[in-house]
This record gives C-alpha cells, structure tokens and sequence, in this order.
C-alpha cells in the first residue's frame, strides 16, 4: 500500500508576535500542527498495512524540518519549492507528484496554521478525480475500501469510500510520535526529492496585518471576594450585566 | 455574472447576495429563503453530487459557507472548475477581498480574478427580499463516498453563534467534575456553557459542539468569561468580537490576559463560587 501525507511547513503559530503595524513572521518554522497528525497517521497505516509512506511538502522546504518528518516514521520527501502560492497552485504541483507514485491514500491535516482554509484536500481529491472525506477522527482499511468516522462539529458521521481517497484528519486522531535520537539520526539516510515549481498563483496576497481588537487589559488581583466585587462593579458600568 | 451561492445554512444564502445585489443569484441551501432569485433546495448532503451540481451551472462566481461540509464542497467546486478559491472571507469588494490568516492573528488582504470560488460566514446584511423566485427540489444522490451512519453529539438547542453570554471553561478548570462550578455560573447569568478546543474535542469535559474556536464556533457574546483558558490563537480568533472578555486564570502572564478587558488572577473554581453566589443575591 503506498501512502502520502502532505505536509506544509509554516511559521510557528504559536511564536508569531504582533510588533507595531506588522507581525513577526521571523520565527522558527515547524510542521503544521494538524500536518503531524497525518504523518502519524500515514505511519501507523503504513506499520499495520505495510507498503510505503511517502511525505509531499509545498512552499517553504526547510530541510531541518524535512528531517523531523523523516524521523517520524516516513519513507521519503518529496521537496517541492515554491515562491508563491495559492491553493490552486498548490493542489496542481502537489497532482503532478500523485500521478507518479499511484497512492491508496492521500493524508492531509484539516486546516494549516498560517493560511487556515482547510480546503486544498477537496482540491486536491476533485482534481485527481478521487473521493474526498474530510475530518477524519478514525480511519480503518477494510479491503479495497476505506471506512472513515467524520467529525463535523455538532454530529459524528462514518463513511465508507473506495481507495484511492483523498482524506483529511482533525487533530483528535492520534498523538504524534516524537522521535527517538536512533531516528533523528537514520533520518538522515532517507531520501528527499528536491524539485521547483514555479507558476504564479492568481490569488495574490497584497498585505498582512496583525487582527487585533484592543482590550482594556485591567488586571484584578487580591482577595478573590474583593475581585468579583470589582469586577461586578466593572461590568455594571460597562452595561454589560 | 452568474453567481452561485451554496451553504447548508440557509443564512448564508442572505449573506452571499449582499455581496451581489445586482447580479442574478442561484441559491442552493436546505431551507426555503427569499433571497435569491433561483432556489434549489436539497433534503440531504452529498458532498461529490453538490459539487458536481454547482460546477455544472458553469458559474462566474461561487460563494460558500464556512460549515465543515461548506468548506468541503467549496474545495471540491473549485477543484472541479479549476478556478481560484479564496478561504475565510471577511469583506469581499471587487476583486479584493480581506480574510484571517495565522490561526487568526493577521488579515491578509488578497486580490484575485474571476471566476472564483469565496468561501463567506454569517454576518448582519440588509439584504431586500426577492419578489419572484423560482424553487426547484434537487434529488441529491449518492457519489463514491458512502453514509453508513451518522450520531448527533451534545445537546440540541445549545447555540453559542447567538448567546449574549458566555461562560467558557479551558483546561485550566482541572477536571471534568469541576465543569459543575461553571455550569452553575452560567446558570445564574443566563449564559451558555462553551469550551477550549482541549476541553471539548480532546478531554471530552464537554460535549464538541461547544467548542469556540477557528476550528469551533465562532462567537459575538456582549460578555465572555474565559475560566482556566490559556488562549491559544486559535482560540482568540473564535472571541474576537466579543464585547468584553473577562479572563480568570492563575498565571498574570498566559496569552488570554493580553486579550482580555479585564482579568482576574486567581483559582477558577474559588471565582466561580463567590461570583454564582453573588449574581444570585444581587
């Protein structure tokens, strides 16, 4: 069984700091948190199935990084950079690389932590002309067929599609591994296929600005009888209570 | 322009014609609206079949809902048409259009070409009704993917989209037992009960339709109380148009406290007694 999680390598989320008028993007980079989550899951299908797990990267190709996947369990990387993109431009560079290794099934994380659209996996699935199931929280192979339980917010819904599939995973599917030393350094070994691709992408990102509504910040310490009162005093005079 | 507008939330429909009042609307949706001038109304959902539907109709313009299903049929449409697609739209003028990037931190402002697909939320519009339109039924049937069975999780009848208060419970709360003590609170403001993504979709303190958050519901409460609640972006960016937000929580220098108006530093459950007893004898 061959397997490919696609993977996006993304300013770390969580160190993104607001300075002034813009936001410091200059932080280190990392895998998209709901991106390991398919990589893991791509592993343990891989461990219980056999087959082979290949990794696919778009935009930034951070080797350091490259090699963390690799150390996670996956089998090669292939490289793609790219300049600039947009969904479209993604899903056509992503096809080309699919058509070659003939996938069961693609993985991919629902949403990435910089652009947060969660659709390049319906893209993707309508362009190679394969199912689509989005949201995936558990996923068994039963024969030539995937069964999948959905997670759509207010409901739970199982599935089931013929391979090959596109299939996205929520963050709740598993816990990803951290890898021991032994495969940070094996890593090393695994093979990563670097390519470029370079088409101009028809949405164009014009500016970014930090999203921040200003807050009055007021902090309420001391006896927590003293602080409700306070603050029950506070949001009197906002009109709120 | 030929302009389709698909979502399983009917409001939607409203929403995506107040971007085009001039232009001829196609809606497809699940409950009659007077918004557009052609309606086809569906009993069911089948991702592939809606996709397929919508691309068929060779549109200039598609415009979406955020649901999860939503923004599934809106990849595959645009997919299918291979045309651009622009996620997460807050404000949409021209061929310029502003969206939420980076877990919620920044706007990007994008500019792009037609046809496109948008995908678009729930927002105020004064949209004026339709004299004529024309309804259709669309027998919705089933493509490769297969429903086997579907369970609705959580309670009916919770809708934090709407709740003027909220009483919202994070990881810091400490166990699923002590969810009571916000429970109570909420109880005595008249507020709703949410939760961190933590909270809900990994610990199943709550039930997950109560999650607010990018991947959650997103809210606009006149009071929002974040107990225990780190603030993750992702979780920011589901509060932004709170009125006030107050923040109880143990650590003066966790990222909520930077978001909030006003913040307590102190145990959650110790805030929730005093403040339920307090509300209650006011």
């Amino acid at each position: 069984m061959n397997i490919i999680a696609l993977f996006k390598i993304v300013p770390d989320d969580t160190l993104i700091k607001i300075s002034g008028n813009s936001l410091d993007l200059n932080v280190p980079n990392k895998i998209s948190t709901y991106d390991k989550n398919a990589i893991e899951e791509a592993v343990r299908i891989k461990e219980k199935h056999g087959g082979k797990a290949y990794g696919i990267t778009a935009g930034i190709t951070d080797r350091k990084t490259i090699r963390e996947a690799l150390a996670m369990g996956l089998d090669e990387v292939i490289s793609i950079d790219m300049k600039e993109m947009d969904v479209m431009t993604t899903a056509e560079a992503i096809a080309e690389e699919v058509n070659q290794i003939k996938p069961d099934i693609i993985l991919a994380g629902e949403s990435t932590t910089d652009s947060s659209g969660s659709v390049l996996p319906s893209y993707l699935a309508a362009m190679l002309n394969y199912p689509i199931v989005s949201y995936a929280k558990s996923i068994s192979i039963e024969g030539d067929k995937v069964k999948v339980e959905r997670n759509l917010t207010t409901l739970t819904e199982i599935v089931e599609a013929p391979m090959p599939a596109v299939i996205s995973v929520v963050g709740e599917i598993n816990t990803p591994r951290i890898p021991t030393v032994r495969q940070i350094l094996e890593s090393a070994k695994k093979p990563v296929r670097s390519l470029t691709f370079n088409k101009a992408p028809k949405v164009k990102i014009v500016s970014v600005s930090p999203y921040v509504i200003q807050r009055k910040k007021i902090i309420i310490e001391g006896k927590m009888e003293e602080a409700v009162d306070k603050l029950l005093s506070y949001l009197r005079g906002e009109g709120v209570l | 322009m030929k302009v389709v507008i698909y979502s399983e939330d009917p409001e939607i429909i409203k929403v995506g014609a107040s971007y085009f009042p001039n232009e001829h609307t196609i809606g497809i949706t699940t409950r009659e609206v007077k918004y557009a001038d052609e309606l086809y109304l569906v009993d069911r959902i089948d991702e592939e079949f809606i996709s397929n539907f919508i691309a068929s109709l060779k549109p200039d313009v598609v415009l979406v809902g955020n649901s999860k299903r939503d923004k599934t049929i809106a990849g595959y449409v645009a997919g299918l048409l291979k045309v651009p697609i622009i996620p997460e739209v807050m404000d949409l003028e021209g061929n310029k259009a502003k969206r939420v990037v980076y877990s919620g931190m920044g706007i990007a402002e994008v500019e792009f070409s037609y046809p496109a697909v948008i995908i678009i939320g729930r927002k105020e519009v004064q949209v004026k009704e339709k004299e004529k339109i024309e309804i259709n039924k669309l027998e919705v049937k089933e493509g490769k993917v297969k429903a086997i069975e579907e369970k609705s999780k959580g309670e009916q009848g919770v809708n934090l989209s709407t709740a003027e208060i909220i009483v919202s419970v994070g990881r810091g709360i400490g166990s699923k037992e002590n969810v009571k003590y916000a429970e109570d609170l909420a109880n005595a403001l008249g507020a709703a009960l949410g939760g961190s993504r933590p909270v809900t979709a990994e610990l199943g303190w709550l039930p997950e339709d109560r999650q607010i958050g990018l991947s959650g519901n997103k809210v606009k409460p006149k009071l929002y109380i974040a107990l225990g609640i780190s603030g993750q972006p992702q979780h920011l960016a589901g509060i932004k148009d709170a009125k006030i937000i107050v923040a109880v929580n143990k650590d003066k220098n966790a990222p909520i406290v930077e978001n909030a108006d006003y913040t307590i530093v102190g145990d959650a459950i110790e805030f929730c007694k005093i403040m339920t007893e307090k509300v209650k004898n006011k």
